[in-house]
């Protein structure tokens, strides 16, 4: 469906799907829509994340139920689902990880429950990875894990750069190179794992970084 | 015609209680019979022997000391809990708290008093009574709306426990909102365009740090993180145990007698004030036998004994920043909430930590009320430029074979917020499954709290594994769980029963209202009052109206007679006490006006009858 269409409630023209721009009635979200379309953004991986959220504050300011306040049970309840729904597509889109599946997934590609592998190499570097991370927490060497922080964080970063190039060419690839691109996505979050265990305490993170 | 209808906004705290609304020119605290100052209702009811309210608030607390076991305080550390989770507690309250007799399967708290057994929300109702009371007689007008606020990290059954007690109150809990949000309410309306924000907050029995970001009136909470068995309580409780200690040494006395538990808790209470403003407080405790226990307590005392506290709140100021992915120098302002920050070193750690002095402009007792009352005025659409969107701060599962958590919806998530999953059946035919739903961060489940459990029911009979039903966990803006699920194959919805673990069931909670109406028979002819006299004002507003526009038609001394009697009604209902005495009076008048109402609809007809024709 193309946008603007006419509001059944008040015959003006809206722009969004769920809500109209001028009588604020509530529409259930169509089951054809993407969470692209849904807050009104283009379908690419480059999102501008500044306008994404001004997209996301504009539309959730319309549909919250605290805007709904005196009407029906009924409306409040649409209210509350739309909301989750919007929560739900901007959680999506505002993480670059889940937005490239997101994009996979649009195009075709196969889902993380379809597809479980990961990159053969990979495997092996988490493993010897997670065993350097073990000693050194244990031990509060703060040196060593500085260094392995910063050797993950240079491969997540590579990474992010192939699954960049691979999402703003994954509507046109062959299914073998959406098959990569999915172990590509597994292995990073083999990644994010691991940065997520050497995450720091803000407080002693701060402080390391006054001395 | 009728105005607006009143949402007011409350503070149901642990220690105290306060009521807000808020006007065009911002909110406001509604006082009570004691004058402009007198804003704060104690959270303590004093119960009669046969389970009558005695007294609320100030007075109660008066009473605390002579009768313990009948003086109910800090019950919001009760709600929505069972006694299993409860043991520590109950040990250190000088009034009985049990398991409630005749459940099998559910562990609900009741407190006991005499024959009769109180859930903690029916203890808390007769708080929001009070508080109802002094709004609507501050209004002159019937109050049935609020906002209520809670800890941020109460879970889904502590705030089913607070709408709970709002019903039996007889108030619709239109909204919940978390404490930390509502302070950032409250100051952020006249604040700059962009800020990100930390609250403290640390009150009588709760501790809360939400981190929030601030920009063109959205208020959009990053993260939170807390404990709700952390405050001024324990503070008192570590003052009281040592005195205890120190007693049982010098005088091989033991002190378990309620009376003295509850006179060493108010001491205990007033010592912690005093150091707050100095630097050493005296105590003197008659302890029988002509003897006397003496003591000074230094604030650095004070503040040794109080610090692992500090040291816990600390550890969860650091991971809600981590959950923001935020560090101390992203956060450009501390606000400080809830009586406990007013403790120097308290200050001082906060100050610490996020590198600069907290910001204390509003009473830090005062503005988690008064942002109720904004969140009160958006409801009401008085305030349309504001937005509040809030996370929930509990991950919420399932209980998966062999007893894991299943996590469903993470904390820190933005609510309003969904996730399903999809059941099915072990044996052939089976037409029910059983969900135990859980709220927590843990591995397992029996380490998580255990919120309800939910029964899908009249599935379809088939052979087993092949029903398949859709649940949709659905986490509304208040932070409250909703539950639906869905037969795939035949595309009914199913009937899902709620048996919550430690709460109240729909039944119960009609019943409870039913009481609380039957006890509060004074507070009802106050209703029937402010009802009669409001039905009277709008009698009288009708009939000057008509007497403006078609009195001279009456004969005039008709008209001044009705003049009279309208003024005579307008004084009498000011005066009256009686609303049987004031509907007499009304319908006399309303009687008296009806040859008026005839002339002026004969006016009317006439004026309309050239269009008619």
């Amino acid at each position: 469906m193309t946008y603007p269409i006419k509001c059944l409630q008040c015959h003006a023209e809206r722009t969004s799907p769920i809500v109209c721009d001028g009588c604020h009635a509530l529409y259930p979200i169509p089951q054809t829509i993407n969470n692209f379309d849904l807050m009104g953004m283009p379908r690419t991986f480059d999102i501008d994340e500044r306008s994404l959220t001004a997209a996301y504050r504009a539309i959730a300011r319309r549909v919250h139920p605290d805007r709904f306040g005196g009407d029906t049970e009924e409306v409040r309840t649409l209210a509350t689902r739309l909301s989750a729904e919007i929560n739900r597509a901007y959680g999506v889109l505002r993480d670059p990880l889940k937005r490239a599946e997101y994009l996979l997934e649009l195009s075709g590609g196969p889902s993380a429950a379809e597809l479980r592998e990961v990159p053969g190499p990979v495997l092996a570097e988490v493993m010897t990875l997670r065993e350097e991370i073990e000693p050194a927490k244990a031990g509060g060497d703060a040196t060593l894990l500085n260094t392995l922080r910063n050797t993950i964080e240079e491969r997540r970063r590579a990474m992010l750069a192939e699954v960049r190039r691979r999402a703003e060419h994954v509507g046109e690839s062959s299914p073998e190179e959406r098959a990569k691109f999915r172990r590509l996505l597994n292995a990073m979050k083999y990644f994010d794992n691991l940065m997520a265990e050497l995450a720091l305490d803000p407080l002693a993170a701060d402080t390391g970084g006054s001395t | 015609m009728d105005a607006r209808e009143i949402i007011v906004g409350i503070d149901l705290g642990t220690t105290n209680s306060l009521i807000a609304w808020a006007e065009a020119s911002g909110p406001k605290l509604i006082p009570g019979p004691g004058g402009e100052d007198d804003v704060m209702v104690p959270s303590v009811v004093g119960l009669d022997e046969r389970g009558g309210i005695a007294s609320i608030g100030h007075e109660a607390r008066l009473h605390a000391v002579e009768r313990p076991w009948t003086t109910i305080h800090s019950v919001k550390r009760l709600m929505g809990r069972g006694v299993r989770d409860l043991a520590d507690e109950i040990s250190r309250l000088p009034y009985r708290v049990e398991r409630r007799a005749g459940e099998e399967e559910r562990d609900v708290a009741a407190v006991i008093v005499g024959e009769r057994a109180f859930t903690p929300p029916e203890i808390s109702a007769m708080i929001l009574r009070e508080l109802r009371t002094r709004a609507e007689r501050h209004f002159n007008e019937r109050v049935t709306k609020a906002v209520i606020t809670v800890p941020a990290q109460f879970d889904d059954a502590q705030r089913q426990a607070t709408r709970d007690a709002g019903q039996i109150a007889g108030l619709e809990v239109v909204r919940i909102i978390n404490e930390p949000t509502a302070a950032a309410l409250a100051y952020g309306l006249d604040r700059a365009e962009q800020a990100t924000v930390a609250v403290y907050d640390l009150g009588g029995g709760t501790f809360d740090v939400s981190i929030l970001r601030m920009e063109g009136g959205v208020f959009e909470v990053l993260a939170t993180h807390g404990d709700t068995h952390l405050g001024g309580d324990d503070f008192d409780q570590e003052i009281v145990q040592l005195f205890t200690r120190e007693i049982r040494e010098q005088f091989s006395l033991d002190v378990s007698s309620p009376r003295i538990k509850q006179q060493l808790r108010t001491l205990a209470e007033g010592v912690k004030l005093r150091l707050s403003e100095r630097e050493t407080a005296e105590v003197e405790i008659e302890v029988g036998e002509g003897k006397t226990y003496r003591r000074s307590l230094s604030r650095g005392e004070f503040e040794r004994m109080i610090q692992p506290y500090v040291d816990r709140t600390i550890v969860s100021c650091s991971r809600a920043m981590q959950a923001a992915g935020l560090t101390p120098a992203d956060v450009e302002q501390v606000v400080l909430v809830g009586g406990s920050t007013r403790i120097p070193s308290v200050r001082r750690r906060v100050g610490e930590v996020f590198r600069r002095k907290p910001y204390t402009a509003i009473n830090p007792d005062y503005v988690v009320a008064l942002g109720a009352g904004v969140q009160a005025s958006i409801l009401a659409g008085v305030e349309r430029d504001v937005l509040l969107l809030d996370v929930t701060p509990l991950s919420l599962g399932i209980e998966t074979m062999g007893g894991a958590m299943g996590k469903l919806i993470p904390a820190n998530v933005r609510v309003p917020c969904q996730a399903s999953e999809t059941f099915t059946t072990f044996k052939d035919g089976q037409t029910s499954i059983k969900i135990n739903v859980l709220q927590g961060e843990r591995e397992l489940a029996r380490d998580c709290r255990s919120l309800a459990e939910f029964e899908l029911r009249d599935l379809p009979p088939m052979p087993a594994g092949i029903p398949k039903v859709e649940v949709a966990f659905l986490i509304d803006q208040n932070g409250i769980l909703n539950v639906s699920a869905t037969e795939l194959r035949s595309g009914r919805a199913a009937g899902v029963q709620v048996v919550p673990s430690h709460g109240l069931t729909r039944d119960e909670v009609a019943r409870m209202t039913r009481e609380a109406l039957a006890h509060a028979r004074e507070d009802m002819t106050a209703h029937h009052l402010i009802d009669v006299r409001t039905t009277i004002q709008f009698d009288l507003n009708k009939t000057e109206r008509m007497l403006d526009r078609y009195g001279h038609l009456l004969a005039e001394v008709d008209r001044r007679a009705l003049r009279a009697s309208l003024e005579e009604l307008r004084t009498f209902a000011q005066q009256c006490d009686d609303p049987e005495q004031m509907n007499r009076r009304r319908e006399a008048f309303n009687r008296s006006t009806i040859p008026l109402a005839e002339l002026a609809m004969t006016a009317a007809l006439q004026a309309e009858e050239p269009k008619a024709v």
